[in-house]
């Protein structure tokens, strides 16, 4: 190969790489928000909060920046959802309503509903329970997005569940009957979803059914959940209903019931009966 | 719009391209022109594609657990059921709830950082001190941490520039124009030099 073809030929992959380049550098602080707040949802979701903090602060900066350049409803949708990440309620409430008077355009239903729960979130956080309340179950009730009614149930369970532990037994049950109703639709809806499941493990413990809820857990934690966090959550949901049945049930089922958590855990690999595989091991008090 | 800044926006074009390839200078006008050219194609569908983009919130674990859950974790932790005998004997369920907040992200979830956070106090088995310290410490600790670094200087130079052309309504001038301003502030650099 001549001296001039390899010049033409390395000119050419010079052109390719830098217009590579350039497609990614050429970006707009949107793009940039959006790509560091995935990246913090990414590492939230394993349990590696620090670095999820990092992304979520360049988030921020990169969404304060396009508002600033480029005010638009989605910009200041980015610039809410990082702030409510770093628990800036305030600041995450003056974006979401910032973000519902720039207008959201055709298309960009996602971006409204998704506004909606970030404002429904702050305002829960700063006291407006009721408020909150009503947005989360508005959007149960309409959003076709699952993310927006994964995310709206979880809130509203949260929000009940309070609400139900300030009320006396009568009103407690009803609420909690209530809202494991409204799961209970949201599951049969779309079965395969484990926090679905989950959620109604929680619920069921609040009502004191630990054989359901235990079987919910299980039902979770075989189809799958969110994050670690949750995760986790639902392993020791798993212990609890164990260390509850353990003193409810009559010996005869509980042999049975034993037996059935024993390949339970088997198939999982956890350590003993109540110490799932992630858990450090510590002498259990209740068995001393 | 105005030529000037087309110009001066052109020019640190040149000097961002000379900087890193100082000795190609061939290679000066058809990466510039085609990155204006690009800029104005692209402009549009760049726009569509970043705004259909969708991002979400994450779901987070339930936080409100009933009284009998709260009881059963202070009570089947041996340090926790130390810690927290009267409030145990006692059924102190507005302590021990209010407690748990903190302490069952750290014991119960074993929570990473938070383990790190209070791993001082997890050796000294000092629930009460991580208890009493949580919401302050956490918050501080948060506040502290830095937002993530872009460590590449050439793709951060090489986006501001793509920026600035992006913001110019270069569609306004023909091809032909923009050829020329390219040209000439090639022209210039090589008359410094």
């Amino acid at each position: 190969m001549n001296s001039r073809a390899r010049l033409s030929i390395s000119k050419r992959i010079f052109l390719v790489v830098f217009g590579l380049s350039l497609l990614a550098a050429c970006i707009s602080h949107l793009r940039d928000a959006k790509f560091y707040y995935s990246q913090g949802q990414a590492l939230s979701r394993q349990y590696q909060t620090e670095k999820a903090i990092a992304f979520y602060k360049r988030a921020l900066e990169e969404a304060k920046e396009e508002a600033k350049k480029h005010p638009s409803a989605q910009a200041y949708l980015l610039k809410g959802m990082a702030e409510l990440n770093l628990e800036l309620w305030k600041d995450a409430e003056a974006s979401f309503l910032e973000a519902f008077s720039s207008g959201f355009e055709e298309g960009e239903e996602w971006a409204s509903e998704v506004s909606l729960l970030g404002l429904a979130s702050s305002l829960h956080e700063l006291g407006l329970k009721d408020l909150a309340l009503k947005s989360y179950s508005y959007l149960l009730d309409k959003s076709k997005l699952k993310p927006v009614s994964l995310y709206a149930a979880q809130k509203y369970t949260d929000l009940a569940l309070a609400q139900s532990l300030l009320k006396e037994e009568k009103e407690k049950q009803k609420i909690l009957n209530e809202l494991l109703k409204t799961m209970e639709n949201l599951s049969e809806k779309d079965f395969g979803c484990g926090f679905y499941h989950y959620l109604q493990s929680q619920i069921l413990s609040h009502l004191a059914d630990y054989r359901k809820s235990f079987e919910e857990a299980v039902m979770a934690r075989e189809l799958g959940l969110p994050s670690e966090k949750i995760f986790r959550d639902n392993d020791l949901q798993i212990v609890f209903c164990y260390d509850k049945l353990k003193s409810l049930l009559p010996p005869e089922e509980w042999r049975g019931f034993e037996s059935h958590y024993q390949a339970w855990i088997k198939k999982w690999g956890w350590k003993d009966s109540q110490t799932p595989g992630w858990k450090k091991e510590t002498n259990n008090a209740a068995d001393n | 719009m105005k030529v000037s800044s087309v110009e001066k926006v052109l020019e640190r074009g040149v000097q961002l391209v000379s900087e890193f390839f100082p000795l190609k200078t061939y290679l000066y006008f058809p990466v510039l022109y085609s990155t204006c050219l690009w800029a104005i194609r692209r402009r549009e569908e760049w726009k569509g594609e970043i705004f259909s983009w969708q991002v979400w919130l994450n779901p987070d674990a339930v936080e409100v657990k009933p009284d009998e859950f709260v009881l059963n974790f202070f009570e089947s932790h041996p340090g926790l059921q130390k810690a927290y005998k009267e409030e145990i004997k006692a059924k102190d369920f507005k302590t021990l709830r209010a407690t748990s907040r903190a302490l069952y992200p750290v014991i119960g979830l074993e929570d990473p950082f938070l383990e790190a956070l209070f791993k001082p106090e997890l050796d000294s088995q000092d629930y009460r001190k991580i208890a009493s310290e949580f919401e302050a410490r956490v918050s501080r600790t948060k506040n502290d941490i830095e937002a993530v670094e872009e460590k590449s200087r050439f793709r951060e130079a090489l986006k501001s520039f793509g920026q600035e052309i992006l913001a110019l309504s270069l569609y306004l001038l023909s091809d032909a124009q923009i050829q020329k301003l390219i040209i000439k502030e090639i022209k210039k650099l090589k008359g410094k030099r």
